[in-house]
């Protein structure tokens, strides 16, 4: 959605991104000779597109970004003895098939990784808007999939447990860098669109014929 | 007249399994009609005056006990953080009270999307100061027992040269109890399971009363954080309070411009709420207003959105369906049950005039004291301003927002879902402007008299 959040005027914005752009020189000095020149090599190209930003990177509530109406929550947190196994048995069930995740209606995607030989995870999402706001909506509409996914988990602490908040908090990690192609697309508008160009095509053919 | 009489004197009961007469009457007792009253904001300097005045009024705060057969007049009396603090509540109780309401409704304003002309910075005094200690309202549905009831809190706070009354609000007498927009209101309320009546046709099923009386479980089958000690939380809830100021010339010159006749007009009305001005839900009355069925508590409210999906009868962004889907299917996974409030609406000012245009119109004073109720008021407030009120995402409107009490910005749209085409209305303005708002706790009766009768030992903090 689009709240109004303070922007930096424009010669602000130029002031920072000179500035960005000497400390970034200043650190590939030191960066091996191919880094040296491709960062010359596209130099004047990356000004003007850092000068002229499309989106900006926004907080999404706690922790985490947001750009437009997408944020992206990345966690990593270690595994119970015996959570790993469990929870790649049911992953594998799953097979890449999250009904679920389309009933909730805001997620772009999901990620499970396993690092460190199976002794965390690492969870990555991008998604519409804020979560925290429909914990309630989970605890009464989806639980079980949520304490399954997640019960292999040191410490969690169930997700009608009001602690849940502050567990995946604690675990999240804003991320550095992120990329979304339409950040003023939610999932809604995506299926909407789809939808709205499917019958335009359908409208089309019928004119064209 | 009460919901009882309104009802023809009969309602069918169920068992009362909630301490009845212990909870305020106002968390329950529906509003009369026609109605009147008071919402007096006092401030509280000196910690024993503060005290002594709960001790007198404890008395004359009406319980929930028979809730449904109300008596002519009653007070509520509900205490914000502030105040709290001001009463000299033990340190430890006033910990545990959630964060949004120890730092009140004002400095919440990125959460509740409080921007703009809704920005705290432009409330009207004494809302946001930080000086409205408590909240002592008046509800009644004659003016003499109005006034005489008004007159006996009077007489007890102003004996105090240490309490001060920063406001006093009167509320109702309207003609027809029309909100300022000229609408019927206060129709759709949630049942609450263990509160001793039936749910009325269309309430749907008895929601927990943990939602809305702390003390209780909740939907999520645990009850809900209580402030402590015990007597202090139990039986207590939250009370959000905001004013809004109608810009009724704003609103007339909108339906002029978007219809021609006077048909048009109010059948425009109507859909930006989802009701006729009657009452008389779209659902049931799709084309043509029906006062009669408006006026009826046993049939207005007795539907659901199962032969309305995409909304051709009421719009999906309508005020009464984004407040409360029903059934609806939404884009988003949400649970209805848990973003349900218990609502008092309280019309101030000016009637709502019709041919009014100017704007100037939008400055006479007049709008409402909306009040709504639940045990997790804050969060509850918080989700709908942001989720349902100021984004139509839930619903698959985009960044529409609700058209009736939404901040719009501008080219702001609202959508009308019709056969063949939708009808889009572009430039839809605010018509209703917060002017002042906060949080209280509405204790229990127990919970005043614990406060009235704290030992002064405990008043250092
Ligand atoms: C100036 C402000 C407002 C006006 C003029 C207004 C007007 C109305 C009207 C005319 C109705 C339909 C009749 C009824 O069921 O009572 C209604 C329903 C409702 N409103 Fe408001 N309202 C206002 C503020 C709010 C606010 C701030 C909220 C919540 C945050 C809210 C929540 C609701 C709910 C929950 C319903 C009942 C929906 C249902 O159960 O179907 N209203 N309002």
């Amino acid at each position: 959605m689009s709240t109004s959040t303070p922007t930096a005027t424009g010669s602000e914005q130029v002031r920072t991104v000179q500035q960005k752009l000497e400390q970034l020189r200043d650190l590939f000095a030191d960066a091996p000779e191919v880094g040296r020149k491709a960062l010359e090599n596209v130099l004047t190209e990356l000004k003007t597109q850092v000068s002229e930003p499309r989106t900006r990177m926004e907080s999404a509530g706690r922790v985490g970004s947001r750009q437009g109406n997408v944020s992206e929550l990345t966690i990593i947190a270690p595994f119970a003895p015996g959570g790993a196994e469990r929870l790649r048995a049911f992953l594998q069930l799953l097979d890449g098939n999250f009904d679920g995740a389309n009933k909730v209606g805001s997620l772009h995607d999901m990620r499970f990784v396993f690092l460190d030989n199976d002794t965390k995870l690492l969870f990555c999402t991008a998604f519409d808007g804020d979560w925290d706001p429909y914990i309630d909506d989970f605890v009464t509409q989806i639980p079980d999939y949520l304490d399954i996914l997640s019960c292999g988990l040191e410490g969690w602490p169930g997700i009608r447990s009001p602690e849940v908040k502050d567990y995946l908090a604690r675990h999240q990690i804003t991320a550095e860098g992120w990329y979304v192609a339409h950040p003023d697309l939610t999932v809604a508008d995506i299926s909407r669109l789809k939808r709205v160009g499917q019958a335009v095509d359908e409208f089309l053919d019928k004119v064209g014929d | 007249m009460h919901l009882v009489d309104r009802l023809g004197g009969e309602l069918p009961r169920s068992p009362a399994t909630l301490a009845l007469d212990d909870i305020q009457a106002t968390v329950l007792r529906y509003r009369p009609e026609p109605y009147y009253g008071t919402h007096v904001m006092l401030r509280i300097d000196d910690q024993r005056a503060g005290r002594e005045l709960l001790r007198n009024l404890t008395p004359y705060v009406a319980s929930a006990a028979e809730w449904w057969r109300a008596g002519e007049a009653w007070i509520s009396v509900a205490v914000s953080f502030t105040g709290m603090v001001a009463l000299g509540l033990p340190a430890d109780s006033l910990r545990s009270f959630p964060e949004a309401f120890r730092s009140g409704m004002a400095a919440q304003s990125d959460e509740l999307r409080d921007y703009g002309p809704n920005d705290p910075k432009n409330w009207d005094a004494p809302f946001g100061t930080g000086q409205v200690h408590m909240g002592v309202s008046v509800f009644s549905d004659s003016a003499q027992a109005w006034g005489e009831t008004m007159e006996m809190a009077r007489h007890h706070y102003r004996r105090f040269a240490g309490i001060t009354e920063l406001s006093a609000q009167d509320f109702g007498a309207q003609p027809g109890d029309l909100n300022p927009l000229g609408y019927r209101d206060s129709i759709g309320q949630p049942a609450i399971e263990g509160s001793g009546v039936e749910p009325l046709p269309g309430q749907g099923r008895p929601i927990k009363a943990g939602e809305f009386i702390l003390g209780y479980p909740g939907e999520g089958g645990a009850p809900l954080p209580m402030p402590h000690p015990d007597v202090l939380g139990r039986n207590g809830t939250f009370v959000g309070l905001r004013k809004y100021q109608s810009r009724v010339g704003t609103f007339n010159r909108f339906l002029r411009e978007h219809a021609r006749t006077e048909q048009e007009r109010e059948l425009l009305a109507a859909k930006l709420v989802g009701r006729w001005r009657s009452g008389a839900p779209l659902t049931l009355a799709p084309s043509q207003d029906d006062p009669a069925l408006g006026a009826d508590p046993r049939r207005n409210n007795d539907f659901t959105y199962a032969d309305d999906p995409h909304g051709h009868q009421v719009p999906l962004g309508s005020h009464m369906r984004r407040m409360n889907p029903r059934d609806t299917v939404m884009t988003r996974l949400a649970d209805v049950n848990v973003h349900r409030i218990i609502r008092r609406s309280t019309t101030f000012g000016a009637p709502y005039d019709p041919d009014a245009t100017s704007t100037e119109a939008d400055e006479v004073p007049r709008g409402l004291y909306f009040l709504f109720l639940s045990a997790k008021a804050m969060e509850t407030m918080e989700f709908l301003q942001q989720e349902w009120i100021n984004n139509g995402n839930f619903m698959d409107l985009g960044d529409e927002r609700d058209p009736n009490i939404g901040l719009q910005e501008e080219g702001a749209t609202f959508t009308i879902p019709r056969d063949p085409v939708r009808r889009r209305i572009h430039g839809i303005q605010t018509f209703n402007v917060l002017r002042g708002g906060e949080y209280f706790f509405m204790p229990s009766l127990s919970a005043l008299t614990w406060i009235g009768g704290l030992p002064a030992a405990s008043t250092r903090l």
